[in-house]
């Protein structure tokens, strides 16, 4: 039997399914969205998106968000192919998060 | 199983999982005065990669505000008129039921997934939508999908146990109805065209619309409930 996939969680035992209704925060939607638009333009496609959410660690993945594993994967694929530097953009986000504001979006 | 599924629906301030730094500073400046969302470690990486990706010129900041007002659009009432319309167009509904994307197109519906099919729920044979690998959904037809359908409890439990889950969702099914659960995946979406509700024959298409919610559109949920005549 192959190891099973941290994604393959169909039919584990699980508890309560949260019912809440939770609203989608502005950059969870901004986000998506221009995940759709680098998918779109081929800069990565959604079996090497599914691929690299799958490499997440096993402890990372369970406690993880699913807007921040859209973000978190997206970034492993384009630090991979060489478009982004993983070094630069945690000082970017350090940078941001220090200012405490959104002063970058544009 | 750790009790992970809360993380998969809060929005507290999670931090990105590889970086479980606390940030001990402030948040002084909001980008608005009234702006009552903090500003997460998550958000900051976006907000960080999407400069770098417009700098580099991989992409511009007017697809992404494109892409932002096409998903826009995407709303559970776009399910909606095309379940109301099968419901009163028997041409229409065979149509669904062999292509949903053509379907959805034929209704002006802008599709951005590579397949979607629908399946009928019938007196005998309910049906369930879920993506147990990741979240996958039916958005041009949805919208964002919502917490519960993310969550890894429902990714977990819907395929194991779907009567119970459907309990929890409020309905409950005699034995002699067979509920059939279907998995998405990226390539292929599922959306459910439920059964059209009893005392709703002199209903206009916009009416019987009103009556489909998003969750009937996955199989959580029925049409309804329907105004008293």
């Amino acid at each position: 039997m192959p190891e099973r996939l941290i994604t393959d969680i169909g039919g584990l035992p699980a508890d309560a399914i949260p019912r809440e209704e939770v609203p989608q925060l502005f950059w969870e939607k901004h986000m998506i969205a221009m995940f759709n638009v680098l998918w779109s333009k081929g800069v990565f496609n959604l079996d090497e998106f599914r691929r690299a959410v799958e490499a997440t660690p096993v402890e990372a993945y369970k406690k993880s968000r699913f807007y921040d594993r859209r973000t978190d994967g997206m970034t492993d694929l384009l630090v991979e192919k060489g478009i982004i530097d993983r070094g630069e953009l945690a000082q970017r986000t350090e940078a941001i998060l220090r200012k405490g504001t959104r002063d970058d979006a544009n | 199983m750790t009790h992970d599924h809360d993380h998969d629906h809060d929005h507290d301030h999670d931090h990105d999982h590889h970086h479980d730094h606390g940030h001990g500073h402030s948040h002084p400046h909001p980008t608005r005065e009234d702006d009552d969302v903090e500003l997460t470690y998550g958000e900051a990486k976006f907000i960080a990669l999407r400069a770098m990706l417009i700098e580099k010129g991989v992409i511009t900041g007017d697809e992404v505000r494109r892409r932002l007002e096409i998903n826009d659009a995407a709303t559970p009432h776009q399910g909606a008129r095309m379940v109301a319309r099968a419901w009163v167009d028997p041409e229409y509904k065979k149509r669904m039921l062999v292509d949903g994307k053509k379907a959805a197109i034929e209704l002006g519906i802008q599709v951005t997934e590579a397949e979607v099919m629908a399946i009928e729920n019938t007196p005998e044979v309910h049906n369930l939508v879920v993506c147990t690998l990741c979240s996958c959904y039916p958005r041009s037809l949805l919208g964002e999908p919502p917490a519960w359908y993310v969550s890894k409890a429902y990714r977990s439990r819907a395929v194991r146990e779907p009567r119970t889950v459907l309990k929890e969702f409020g309905l409950a099914f005699p034995d002699e109805v067979e509920v059939r659960v279907h998995d998405s995946n990226a390539d292929l979406r599922y959306v459910i065209l439920p059964l059209r509700p009893a005392g709703t024959e002199g209903m206009s298409e916009d009416e019987l619309a009103a009556l489909v919610s998003r969750d009937c559109l996955v199989g959580a949920a029925l049409p309804g409930p329907v105004p008293a005549a």
